[in-house]
């Protein structure tokens, strides 16, 4: 049996058992026959929700990391996970202001969350390909992702800060900003759903693509591939994924950055296998993060991005290593 | 005759850099290898980047009969492969997969490997030398390695002309008596061989044509044994050519067929 036959098998395991897991575990009796199918419910789309931004995240770091040619790029380099937050954060300030009162009643505020977050991530992407231009070089491209990223997170920081100012409205501005999908329900999954699902296959088809851009711009202009319209689009898809991410559970750190390159050296570098892979890899991932904060003993939610960030961090720090020891960063 | 690569007062400069080539002229007819050789600077590789559309030029390019100026970027892959001096892959993939890459034109959006596809990579793995390397990763090949999986790559294409930057720079004298050898039968099978090479005694025994530049302009082109000749070189290089110098080599005649060097 093949190491890529041996991961999808661990992979599907991972899925199964966390979803298996999160159906289990958390606050509420299932022994309690009256109340029984109504946990099983929200644990359901919880656990849908929380597949559903862990596959986004990671899948939108694999084209990020196929477009830059590096494997430790995540999504957030290119400014788009702190443009959805600064979307998301700017909508619950607005809500809270004006819109609430304004919009008509079947438009509730976790429906105008993921719009935000989608604007955002837009807007962030129409920024940085005005700054850079269309046949901008990499660097260009990641200088500006990374300036754009400092200013939106600062942005953010300025509007959290004023959202202090009333606890209700603080209280969700740093739930959303740490990142979670406890709160996040059918009308998240079903609005992320299909956005996800059709993101995910046309990129799947840009994957190619990808694989000969491992080569460089010039060797890949050589084999037939355009390279400017190859980097638009894949931003284009990295960016609606991320922002359905963003959308549902917030700021979840590292499964974009962390999954794929675990994944890599299992399924090898070809896009087109390790994009599957990542979906089921980022969701498994995210949905088992979800589980362990619902079982830490605590009096308040731990929030997953803690979680995500405690597990991906060092486990991206032993990459690192791993990566510098073999002078694979140079 | 139409055949081949004819490039006609070709102009080439980088992008916000100073113009590299002026007025190029150059023939390389198909079922030949020409040589193009010159100094450092003198534009070999620059001249190669803008046939390929890498470095943007003004003049006539045509392969052929065809005009490569009005070809999207996958038809002019398909016709034109390329070999670069240096790869920027560093991938962790197998080899295989790095020929295979070389199919890329031929392919469609979901499209997997077919028959045409695979026999192309097959023959490619053989011809380029590289079947026993097949299942390596190319990160961790050599350098002269790796510049024959690229080869095979280029191969893949199926393309009808093959321009290569250096290809024998890294190769240890066996591997560049071959790789001069899969040239030559490429050349017999009508392909159109343009191929850098600085080492002079190299592109008198293994080229047909050859084309010197010097500061970005042709100087002069034409027989092998008209342009590697003592006035050319002094006047090019500022050496003196001395005949009958240097070792010879030649792989042993039970695979050589032949082949002297």
């Amino acid at each position: 049996m093949s190491r890529s036959h041996l991961c999808w098998i661990v992979l599907v395991l991972l899925l199964v058992s966390g979803a298996a897991a999160a159906m289990l575990v958390g606050a509420g009796d299932l022994s309690d026959a009256a109340l029984r199918e109504r946990f099983l419910v929200l644990r359901g789309w919880r656990l849908a929700n929380a597949f559903l931004s862990g596959a986004a995240l990671a899948a939108a770091g694999v084209l990020v990391q196929g477009l830059f040619r590096n494997p430790l790029a995540s999504p957030s380099l290119i400014g788009t996970s702190a443009g959805a937050s600064l979307g998301g954060v700017a909508v619950l300030l607005a809500w809270d202001a004006v819109l609430a009162g304004a919009l008509p009643p079947w438009m509730p505020a976790e429906l105008v969350l993921p719009i935000g977050c989608l604007v955002g991530a837009w807007a962030s992407l129409a920024i940085l390909l005005g700054v850079t231009g269309r046949d901008a070089g990499m660097i260009t491209v990641l200088l500006t992702g990374f300036i754009l990223s400092s200013l939106f997170l600062s942005i953010v920081g300025l509007l959290s800060a004023f959202a202090q100012e009333r606890y209700e409205l603080g209280r969700a501005v740093v739930a959303f900003t740490l990142g979670g999908v406890e709160s996040a329900g059918p009308r998240h999954a079903l609005l992320a759903l299909p956005l996800v699902g059709v993101t995910a296959f046309v990129a799947l088809g840009w994957c190619r693509h990808l694989d000969v851009l491992l080569s460089g711009e010039e060797e890949a202009r050589s084999l037939g591939v355009d390279v400017p319209r190859v980097r638009r689009w894949t931003i284009v898809w990295a960016a609606t994924l991320t922002a359905a991410a963003v959308a549902i559970g917030g700021n979840i750190a590292f499964v974009g950055l962390v999954v794929p390159h675990a994944l890599r050296s299992f399924v090898g570098e070809l896009h087109g296998r390790l994009f599957p892979a990542a979906l089921v890899g980022g969701g498994a991932f995210v949905v088992w993060a979800d589980v362990v904060t619902r079982v830490i003993p605590t009096t308040s939610t731990i929030p997953l991005g803690v979680v995500t960030g405690l597990v991906g961090a060092p486990v991206f720090l032993v990459l690192l290593a791993r990566a510098s020891r073999k002078g694979r960063l140079a | 005759m139409s055949g081949g690569l004819r490039v006609t007062g070709l102009d080439a400069a980088y992008a916000r850099g100073p113009q590299v080539l002026f007025g190029v002229d150059l023939v390389a007819e198909p079922g030949r290898v020409t040589a193009l050789l010159g100094p450092n600077g003198s534009g070999k590789s620059t001249l190669l980047k803008a046939l390929v559309g890498l470095v943007p030029s003004t003049g006539a390019i045509e392969l052929d009969g065809e005009r490569l100026g009005g070809l999207d970027l996958r038809d002019r892959a398909r016709r034109l492969a390329y070999v670069p001096q240096r790869t920027q892959l560093a991938a962790r993939l197998e080899v295989r997969s790095v020929v295979e890459l070389g199919r890329f034109a031929h392919r469609e959006v979901f499209g997997r490997l077919g028959d045409e596809d695979a026999a192309a990579v097959e023959r490619a793995l053989d011809e380029a030398d590289v079947r026993v390397l097949e299942h390596r990763r190319f990160n961790e090949l050599s350098g002269g390695e790796q510049q024959r999986v690229l080869l095979a790559r280029a191969l893949a294409t199926g393309a009808t002309a093959l321009l290569l930057d250096e290809p024998t720079s890294s190769q240890d004298v066996r591997h560049a008596l071959e790789l001069h050898r899969s040239l030559r039968a490429l050349a017999a099978r009508g392909c159109t061989v343009l191929v850098v090479l600085h080492d002079l005694a190299e592109v008198r025994r293994h080229a047909d044509r050859a084309v010197l530049l010097d500061g970005g302009r042709v100087r002069v082109a034409g027989a092998v044994g008209e342009i590697v000749r003592a006035d050319h070189v002094l006047a090019t290089y500022g050496v003196e050519l001395e005949e009958g110098a240097g070792l010879g080599y030649r792989l042993p005649d039970a695979s050589a067929g032949g082949d002297d060097a």
